[in-house]
């Protein structure tokens, strides 16, 4: 979070000479990367988003790299328009970047521990690249240090851990078999201090950028799934909200690199794409900043690249099984419901029934045996039977 | 009189007579809640003709038919086959002693088919189209319900409905004196028919209660095996015999209860002893079908189903066992509740295939609407309504000999009810006889 | 000597009643329950293993028709969960109960050689065209019984609920589109091939070709429709249980035939209840004689006018 010496985003932002109108698009392009998901976004327009953000004070990150490629960073600064990523260097307070300083050597160790001791306990610390574990580290060594000391010092000092890059994930490239140098991820090497992981190869930086400001302003990391991958970014599959997905759906497969279906732009599943069981948001959020500008845009199936299980594990062109479309539960099932009972058409049956059956009941109960009412009639009967005798040719008509 | 004090000494109520029911008013708290019941059940009627079957009924795509076909056509026509069942005894196996229970008989059929068959209309969906009836090229023979509709229709429209006009004869050649001429040459061409119209008012009714039974058979395997069965028109037709002797005998009886009349215990016990046999004979005609189909073992599993097949075996047995025990000791009580039992029973018998027993889908349910139980009950009540002024206007409940003298001179004291017109006098029996003299 | 009318009317009853037995039981073998193949009949074949359940169809279905989409599900979307009055035809899925196995199924009316609706219809609304072999509904005989929803063994027939003018709706092979020598909607969009249309004997030669290919892949290596319920112009292939999908197995007669067998016997031509019907009025004359002596007899007794 902020020192006391530390300055607003804001004020910041004005002395760096950055425009409102800048700043602004800045902030809408976090909502366009995280539209739901992160409290920081909800519900606000870029304006609101500007004030929250602008209130706050410039975070103080630490990067860290490992065993990486450095394309965790590249993908942060190959934005199409520079000052953006001016802007995003701006936003935050970049206090230690291998890539990016000018100090190396000697002075970079210095550069580390100084910015360690005036942010301790407030800097996020960002780790790009796997950490290698085997023989006590000895694969990698920064300054005289093994990677997995250093990491755990840094880490103890900082206030969350963001692993960005699938090789701070979960082990990434130098993890692929046979893993001679014990590659994990940061996660598998600390514990007790929040850890949010940025997989991707390389990951969107908007989403970077988004976890960094929920930090910033809210003061807790995104909601997270049980890769602790934040939800806004990684809870869908790209097969999901793939542009392509109409295709798969009619069946219009690409079978093979050129073919006409690949021509057509049709779905790439037969030619090994991983959509169907990577979870990233590369399908809305296309690369570079450039729509259109992401592997299956350009025609290359995904090789699913956030996903341990997936890629460097499966063939790049060995199809998946679609565990999603056992197609999902919007088709009806080959018996459907119909009818119900209805409480108030069952109570009136119940009364009707009971009613009947209770009258029939009292009625039966009404009945005398025949003995006894027969007798009262027969002296009456026989006494009218006389009379008639007494008058064989009686009244034709009565 | 010789016989007759022989008679009297071992039956002092014996049913001489059809007497209308006298000193009890048509209009009272029951009649008057019957009559709120049919103008409910009208006014909902005329609902169900603008909005459509949906809205009033619990039918559904899975179950087309509801209480109105199933209940009030199938089970409520087979307590009024009174005219077919009894009739057939009386007529044909010439059990004399119940044709005192024949004119019973007709009236219960007669409104009991005229309010299934009003309801039959009303639960078509498109009624406009009924003409067709009259083309018989037109009939699809092979349907078993276009012979219960048509076979029904013609059933209720002549035979019943002729047979059911000698006691409306009787009271106009006492109304007025005048009209006997006339009603007595109307008296004579009905007897000169009466042998064909009788036969047909057998015939006709046992074709289309046995094709009542016919209609579930396309069903298949949706009905469930306990009840799907190839003699299903037959044990349909055995059931609305037993269930008519019940609804005849039980409703004179109960009749003779609450108008303080007499019974009969001789032409009761006949009829119980006869139906008790009936009872019995179908009881082995369906107990013989399950077990040779092989259904017995479903009959003990725990489910609804072999639940409604015992409470209706067990309704019907018991009421069987009931009449009979009855016959021996005399006791009317048993009797009634055997006629109520086994009447329930075969009622349970007849709505299973269609409804309790009917599943044509795993997923699918059907309860009546509220709408749907309010109009079936309607017209019931509005038969129960034309029962009752029908039983109190003219000649149709059984009596001794005394009562009717006993009618008679009421009459001839009483005023008449309404003085709208001379001629309209809703009166009595022999009021302007000249040959008759005071008292009994 | 002359014979009296009753003993006419008696001879003819004891000679007719031989008479009637032999033209019942004749009718066994003369009525020969053959159902009659139409002579142009078309129909469907559905391959279950092809469909992707895009349900094209189903709105197909709905425009061929011009029915308006049955969207009374969401207020949204033209998702029908069944066939009902605005749909004739449907797209289900069954899945077993852990997911391993699935498939779709095309329903819609199976166009039966003996239908059963047709069978059970009491002014023949539901006729079969003995060329095409289409089952069609006619708004003007029919009378809303809803008998054709009861007997149909694959319940395909559905009565409109609502309104006072109700219809019965069922898919007819779009007949209009026929005529014009298009083919029916659904199968004009299929975007697989898993259901086409055309004549029943080619489509049956093709189900078995399919079949010959592929063994194994079938459900025991047969087409559904074939001999089924007496044989059905819409024919299935599926790699599931045909009773998966809602087909129920009916063994090789149709419901009719097997069902209304006596029904239609003991009706034939109307003899036996005509000869019934002359013996009833025999005993009853007699009986009625006697019954009216009787109360002849009484009415002296009683000096009441008898009642009959």
């Amino acid at each position: 979070m902020s020192t006391g010496e530390r300055e607003t985003i804001a004020a910041h932002l004005q002395k760096s000479g950055v425009s409102r109108r800048s700043f602004l698009q800045l902030c809408s392009k976090i909502m366009i990367a995280a539209p739901v998901g992160l409290s920081l976004t909800s519900k606000r327009t870029a304006a609101q988003i500007a004030k929250i953000v602008g209130k706050a004070r410039r975070p103080s990150v630490i990067w860290l790299h490992f065993q990486d490629c450095t394309g965790c960073t590249e993908t942060l600064l190959r934005t199409t328009a520079p000052d953006v990523a001016h802007l995003i260097l701006d936003v935050i307070s970049l206090d230690y970047h291998e890539t990016l300083m000018a100090a190396s050597g000697a002075q970079a160790e210095a550069a580390l521990k100084s910015a360690i001791e005036e942010n301790a306990g407030k800097f996020v610390l960002v780790i790009e690249g796997a950490i290698p574990t085997r023989d006590d580290g000895v694969f990698m060594e920064l300054g005289g240090k093994p990677a997995i000391q250093v990491a755990k010092e840094v880490s103890s000092q900082a206030a969350a851990v963001i692993a960005i890059g699938s090789c701070a994930s979960w082990g990434g490239v130098p993890s692929a078999d046979p893993n001679p140098t014990g590659a994990m991820g940061i996660d598998s090497v600390i514990s007790g201090k929040p850890i949010i992981n940025l997989p991707g190869c390389p990951p969107n930086p908007y989403n970077l950028l988004a976890v960094v400001l929920e930090y910033v302003t809210m003061g807790r990391l995104p909601e997270m799934d049980e890769f602790k991958r934040p939800k806004f970014a990684y809870e869908r599959v790209i097969h999901e909200n793939c542009p392509r997905r109409a295709h798969f759906d009619a069946g219009r497969f690409a079978t093979a690199f050129g073919d006409e279906g690949h021509r057509n732009g049709w779905c790439l599943y037969k030619l090994g794409c991983k959509g169907p069981v990577t979870h990233a948001s590369c399908s809305t959020r296309h690369f570079n900043e450039i729509p259109g500008v992401w592997p299956i845009g350009c025609g290359i199936p995904c090789v699913g690249c956030t996903e341990k299980s997936v890629v460097w594990r499966m063939g790049t062109f060995e199809t998946v099984p679609i565990h999603l479309a056992t197609p999902p539960d919007t088709y009806p099932p080959i018996y459907s419901t119909a009818g119900g009972l209805k409480v108030g058409a069952a109570a009136l049956v119940g009364v009707i029934a009971g009613g009947v059956g209770s009258a029939a009941w009292v009625a039966s109960q009404r009945f005398q045996s025949s003995t006894e009412a027969g007798v009262e009639r027969v002296s009456a009967d026989i006494a009218y039977a006389e009379k008639l005798k007494a008058k064989p040719n009686g009244r034709k008509e009565d | 009189m010789s016989s007759a004090t022989t008679s009297i000494n071992r039956n002092s109520e014996r049913w001489e007579r059809a007497v209308p029911v006298y000193g009890f008013p048509v209009v009272n708290g029951f009649f008057l809640a019957l009559s709120a019941l049919v103008l409910i059940a009208l006014v909902l009627t005329a609902y169900r003709e603008l909005a459509g079957l949906g809205p009033v009924s619990g039918m559904n795509d899975a179950y087309g038919w509801g209480i109105w076909k199933t209940f009030n056509v199938m089970v409520m026509t087979a307590l009024g086959s009174g005219a077919f069942a009894v009739g057939i005894a009386a007529w044909v196996f010439r059990r004399k002693k119940l044709h005192a229970l024949m004119r019973m008989a007709l009236l219960t059929s007669f409104f009991a088919y005229a309010c299934g068959l009003l309801l039959l209309g009303i639960d078509a969906g498109r009624p406009w189209n009924f003409y067709w009836i009259v083309f018989p090229w037109k009939w699809n023979m092979h349907s078993p319900l276009a012979e219960v509709a048509i076979c029904m229709s013609i059933y209720a429209m002549i035979p019943l409905a002729i047979e059911n006009i000698p006691p409306v004869l009787e009271r106009l050649w006492y109304f007025d004196s005048r009209l006997r001429p006339g009603v007595e040459k109307i008296e004579k061409r009905l007897h000169s028919v009466f042998p064909y119209v009788i036969a047909a008012a057998y015939l006709l009714p046992g074709m289309h209660q046995s094709s009542l039974g016919a209609l579930m058979l396309l069903a298949g395997e949706r009905v469930h095996p306990l009840w799907q069965t190839p003699w299903l028109p037959l044990l349909y037709l055995g059931a609305a015999c037993f269930m008519s002797f019940g609804c005849v005998a039980g409703t004179t009886m109960l009749c003779c209860l609450v108008w303080k009349r007499g019974m009969d215990m001789e032409v009761l016990d006949e009829a119980a002893k006869i139906t008790a046999w009936l009872i019995y004979g179908w009881l082995g005609l369906r107990f013989l079908d399950i077990i040779f189909r092989g259904a017995l073992g479903t009959a003990f599993h725990f489910d609804r189903f072999a639940g409604v097949f015992w409470i209706e075996v067990l309704s019907i047995s018991v009421g069987a066992y009931l009449l009979q025990k009855s016959v021996k000791t005399h006791d009317k009580r048993s009797m009634f509740l055997g006629y109520v039992l086994s009447s329930a029973g075969g009622m349970i018998y007849r709505f299973s295939p269609t409804t309790l027993a009917f599943r044509p889908n795993p997923e699918a349910l059907y309860f009546p609407a509220t709408i749907e139980i309010l109009v079936s009950l309607g017209f019931i009540s509005l038969g129960v309504v034309g029962f009752l002024v029908a039983v109190k206007r003219f000649a149709i409940l059984p009596a001794p000999l005394h009562e009717w003298h006993d009618m008679a001179s009421y009459f001839r004291f009483r005023r008449p009810y309404i003085r709208w017109t001379g001629y309209f006098k809703f009166g009595y029996f022999g009021e302007d006889d000249p040959k008759m003299t005071g008292g009994d | 000597m002359a014979i009296t009318r009753r003993q006419l009317i008696t001879g003819i009853a004891k000679a007719g009643v031989p008479a009637a037995v032999a033209v019942t039981v004749g009718t066994k073998t003369a009525e020969a329950e053959v159902i009659p193949v139409p002579s142009a009949a078309v129909g469907l074949l559905y391959d279950a293993t092809i469909c992707i359940g895009c349900k094209a169809c189903v709105a197909a279905c709905a425009e061929a028709n011009n029915t308006a989409p049955d969207t009374r599900g969401d207020a949204l979307h033209q998702a029908p969960t069944d066939l009902n009055d605005l749909t004739r035809n449907v797209i289900k899925l069954y899945k077993s109960e852990d997911g391993s196995e699935f498939s779709f199924a095309k329903r819609q009316c199976m166009q039966c050689l003996d239908p059963a609706c047709a069978a059970g219809c009491p002014f023949q609304a539901l006729h079969k065209d003995p060329e095409s072999g289409i089952v069609s509904w006619t708004a003007d005989k029919c009378i809303g019984c809803r008998y054709c929803t009861i007997t149909c063994p694959y319940h395909i027939p559905r009565f409109q609920w609502q309104g006072y003018n109700p219809r019965v709706t069922k898919c007819e092979l779009c007949s209009e589109r026929l005529e014009k020598g298009l083919k029916p909607g659904c199968t004009s969009v299929c975007p697989t091939g898993a259901v086409i249309f055309g004549p029943r004997p080619v489509l049956l030669m093709e189900a078995k070709r399919r079949i010959q290919n592929s063994p194994g892949r079938y459900y025991q290596n047969r087409v559904y429709g074939e001999t089924d319920n007496g044989g059905t112009q819409a024919l299935y292939l599926s790699h599931v249980p045909f009773e998966k999908l809602g087909l129920p197995e009916l063994g090789p007669e149709s419901v009719p035939a097997k069902t209304l067998r006596w029904q239609r016997r003991l009706y034939q031509y109307f003899v036996l209840p005509a000869l019934l019907y002359a013996g009833l009025v025999q005993v009853i004359r007699k009986n009625l004689h006697g019954h009216e002596r009787e109360a002849l007899e009484r009415e002296k007794e009683t000096g009441l006018r008898a009642q009959l």
